[in-house]
């Protein structure tokens, strides 16, 4: 296949324009000023809207609520998800079908139905409006997915590693501390990936049970387009995207050390 | 057809970087067996694979049915690969894993139905044609496996560790149909395994491989009465290896002289025997003391101690002796082979 | 059943017992028993919602966008799938770029589209650089147009990066070995791929096929950016709806998010079809 352009060449440059392409048009448009048709490129550069951002703004505020949201999302969802999807992978039969229904009902339902269905529940309990609202409507979805993940992951996992330990004088909650979570960094940091990303991508039970007084990013980024404030908006697009591939980096990189290192 | 189903000539198949396998040569006539028999990582597998065309080799001629493959793709030779375990395709029914072959080579489906019957039914299959191959149990599997193979008339049937890993009973349904669907297709069967008893069940001929090359291919009984090399007996297991030097075709040893033939080399030598070459006798040279006695299949062992050596011996007629007996030993001398080099140079 | 397992169904259950509050209270709101402008109208109400053709016309459209994107993804995942599942170089870069949509939200690829595909956006600009376009005015619409190609590219873009995901993993485990066989059977290279590979290809795929369609018909993030008020998408409909300032046709919301969970349901119920159906694919 040397000499003439193989179609895998073409198809390998057409991948790499897909994947980054549209990252670099966002580059380009949060920093572009005054950047008009027909004009192929900006006539001139401003860090505006970048600053707005790391000078405490509202593009700043937003940041930050969404970068603590979605922490504290990823890391309860998947406390949760752990024990529910440990529990689920025990049974058989229909149980197990239930149960996974049940952990898969917060993801199947469309995310609009989802936030109409939490408000009441956000209602009655009293936090809709508030943050602490907004967190558990991200943590059900957050929760749902974790519980499926981990029931996937402990179907596969081999319980006899735990009844060794036991056997060798483990109590449960040792063998749990220096055995299996250890044995399930990854998993763990996985899970807490997941959990990150619904949350930080939510709109729709943002809106809803926040009532638009819990300003995220995605909100932002939604009010800066309705605006027609497009350097913002693309800002804003590139703050959602770039903090999401930093934990993805991140989660890898800590896993990939913790296993480096002997127990 | 009067052309032999393989013949390897000078073959060369690397393992990665490393050089791997150098100058295998054997040649295999329709109908025959061949059992490749070595230590795991001795590369029968990698072997099977060059020969099937699903590895590349360095040097070497291979021909197949007569014709000259050794740079023709997988698809083009006539030689079946069969994994260790039935890998049978998931989406098919049996009947359509079984056609697999006959489609492929665009075959009527009257012609498909008949060939089809016949190879089920030559594995006792008839009436899981329908079936998915999750369903199947192990055996049913490797029958499936086999048919399929069968169902393409190669020439050269490559079967990678085929009882490996079953158990008993169903290692016999495994060989029995085989050794049933060589006689009645002829195909010639190359197997690897490093399994001696497996390999004294399947093979006319073994092949020993060792150190990358073809040790020695020889009938079964031969291999373990004349092994061609220390190496050969070691890996054979042969029990009984007496250190030594030839000097004057004469093998020197706490044994007595043994005559070693003319051609032998000067040097440290070993003599290889096996337990029947040792047995009690009033008359003979040799004096021991039983160690101990072990009763197996084929009769009870004697561990004797003879001027120091720890030998297997086989018990005659008459009395079984008794630990802490003294006995005298007779050798049959053409029951022993001497061979170049000591243990310790292996 | 053990207390274990007691335990086990009983955490899935409190997991999902805001989403049972929220789906039997829309039910009650939709019988009219309940909720905002619940005028007694009763049963009457589910009626009078599902006759307004504005509910069947955004149904309808969401599946349209989730179907062609879910099509264009899932061609593009098995092309890349199939082309690249080697181990040299090439291979694993074309991997690499293929997830790397994964991670992005949404929200921003439909940032990017609009500034992309708008009236007046960078191809646009190209294309008048070209002399292909006199002005913005002669852009075709792909953004707010009621094909919804915009919506179509971005979600397809995004759905791309997670079926390729799947597509490599169904190859890498599953391929390999069974090709082998096929080949040695005789099968040439075409008869392999059409015989071996595509089969086991589409069916480990589906079951993700299906969960990315679900998901393209529901989601609200970018269908909110790229999205014509008219056909208007069902969850943009509901959502509007359910911020009326009319308190019945807030009420009439609850209809509408009984519609969306019962047709995600269907669709979920078919994933677990799927993989029950074709799971146990391995040789």
């Amino acid at each position: 296949m040397t000499g003439r352009l193989p179609a895998r060449t073409v198809l390998l440059a057409a991948l790499m324009l897909s994947a980054l392409a549209p990252l670099g048009l966002l580059l380009v448009a949060s920093l572009g000023r005054g950047w008009f048709f027909p004009a192929l490129f900006p006539p001139s550069v401003t860090l505006e809207s970048w600053g707005d951002a790391f000078r405490g703004g509202r593009m700043a505020v937003a940041l930050w609520t969404s970068l603590g949201l979605a922490v504290c999302t990823g890391l309860a969802g998947a406390a949760v998800g752990w024990p529910v999807g440990r529990a689920l992978a025990d049974l058989r039969g229909w149980p197990r079908h239930l149960g996974a229904a049940a952990a898969f009902l917060p993801v199947a339902v469309p995310p609009v139905a989802l936030a109409t269905g939490l408000q009441i529940s956000a209602l009655a309990v009293g936090v809709a409006g508030t943050p602490g609202g907004v967190f558990l409507s991200h943590l059900i979805p957050a929760a749902g997915y974790a519980a499926l993940y981990f029931l996937g992951v402990f179907t596969l996992f081999d319980r006899r590693i735990e009844d060794e330990a036991r056997t060798l004088g483990a109590r449960p909650r040792t063998v749990l501390w220096r055995v299996t979570l250890p044995m399930m960094r990854r998993e763990v940091g996985q899970a807490f990936l997941l959990g990150f990303l619904v949350s930080w991508a939510q709109v729709a039970t943002t809106l809803v049970i926040g009532g638009g007084r819990v300003r995220t990013l995605p909100l932002e980024v939604f009010a800066y387009l309705q605006a027609g404030q497009d350097r913002y908006a693309a800002t804003g697009a590139l703050l959602l995207v770039i903090p999401a591939l930093l934990m993805l980096g991140a989660v890898q990189f800590a896993v990939e050390r913790a296993e480096a290192t002997p127990l | 057809m009067n052309a032999p189903a393989l013949e390897i000539a000078g073959l060369s198949v690397p393992f990665g970087d490393a050089p791997g396998l150098r100058d295998i040569g054997f040649a295999l006539d329709p109908g025959e067996r061949l059992v490749l028999l070595g230590p795991s990582g001795a590369g029968k597998t990698t072997l099977l694979r060059a020969i099937a065309g699903l590895a590349p080799t360095a040097a070497g001629q291979l021909r197949i049915g007569g014709r000259d493959v050794t740079d023709r793709p997988a698809e083009a030779r006539d030689a079946v690969y069969l994994h260790q375990t039935p890998l049978l395709f998931p989406h098919l029914s049996v009947f359509e894993n079984v056609a697999f072959p006959l489609r492929i080579r665009g075959c009527l489906q009257v012609e498909i139905q008949a060939a089809c019957a016949e190879l089920l039914e030559s594995v006792r299959l008839e009436g899981l044609a329908d079936r998915r191959p999750h369903t199947l149990s192990g055996g049913q599997k490797h029958r499936a496996a086999l048919a399929r193979a069968m169902a393409a008339r190669p020439a050269v049937l490559l079967l990678d560790e085929p009882l490996t890993a079953l158990d008993p009973s169903l290692r016999e349904e495994v060989r029995a149909t085989l050794l049933s669907l060589q006689a009645r297709y002829r195909p010639a069967l190359v197997i690897a395994t490093h399994d001696l008893e497996d390999a004294a069940v399947l093979g006319e001929r073994i092949g020993i491989l060792l150190g990358g090359t073809l040790a020695q291919v020889d009938r079964p009984e031969r291999l373990f009465q004349r092994p061609a090399s220390l190496a050969v007996a070691l890996f054979l297991g042969v029990p009984n290896l007496v250190s030594g030097s030839v000097a004057d075709g004469e093998f020197r040893s706490p044994l007595g002289p043994i005559p070693a033939g003319p051609e032998s080399l000067g040097g440290p030598a070993t003599a290889a025997f096996g337990a029947d070459a040792l047995r009690p006798d009033p008359c003979g040279s040799l004096r021991g003391v039983v160690r101990s006695v072990r009763y197996g299949p084929r009769g009870a062992t004697l561990r004797v101690d003879v001027s120091g050596l720890d030998l297997d011996a086989t018990a005659g007629g008459g009395a079984m002796p008794e630990t802490g007996d003294e006995l005298r030993l007779g050798l049959e001398r053409d029951r022993i082979t001497i061979l170049h080099g000591t243990t310790r140079d292996v | 059943m053990t207390a274990a397992s007691r335990r086990g169904l009983l955490a899935a259950f409190a997991v999902s017992l805001p989403v049972l509050v929220g789906v039997g209270y829309s039910t009650l709101a939709s019988l009219g028993l309940t909720g905002p402008g619940a005028a007694g109208e009763g049963s009457a109400r589910i009626a009078r919602v599902l006759g307004e053709p504005v509910v069947w016309t955004g149904l309808a459209w969401s599946l349209w966008i989730a179907a062609a994107s879910t099509a264009l993804a899932t061609a593009a995942a098995v092309v890349v799938a199939v082309l690249f599942r080697g181990g040299a170089r090439s291979d694993r870069v074309a991997r690499l770029f293929a997830v790397l949509p994964l991670p992005i939200p949404h929200l921003a690829a439909a940032v990017a589209a609009l500034l992309l595909l708008g009236q007046s956006g960078l191809l646009a600009r190209l294309l008048t650089s070209l002399d292909l376009l006199t002005g913005p005015g002669d852009m075709p619409a792909l953004v707010y147009d009621r094909p919804g190609v915009g919506l179509i590219l971005t979600l397809a873009w995004k759905e791309f990066a997670f079926l390729a995901l799947v597509a490599f993993s169904v190859v890498a485990t599953r391929g390999g070995r069974l090709e082998e066989v096929a080949r040695t059977l005789g099968a040439r290279p075409l008869a392999v791929f059409r015989r071996v590979t595509w089969p086991l290809l589409w069916r480990g795929l589906l079951p993700a096929v299906v969960a990315v369609f679900v998901f393209a018909a529901n989601t609200y993030e970018a269908t909110a950016v790229l999205a014509p008020s008219d056909p208007l998408a069902l969850p943009l409909l509901t959502l509007e709806r359910y911020t009326d300032a009319d308190l019945v046709r807030r009420g009439d919301a609850f209809v509408l998010v009984l519609l969306g969970t019962a047709v995600s349901l269907l669709a979920v119920a078919a994933h677990e079809w799927t993989r029950g159906r074709w799971d146990r694919l391995e040789p």
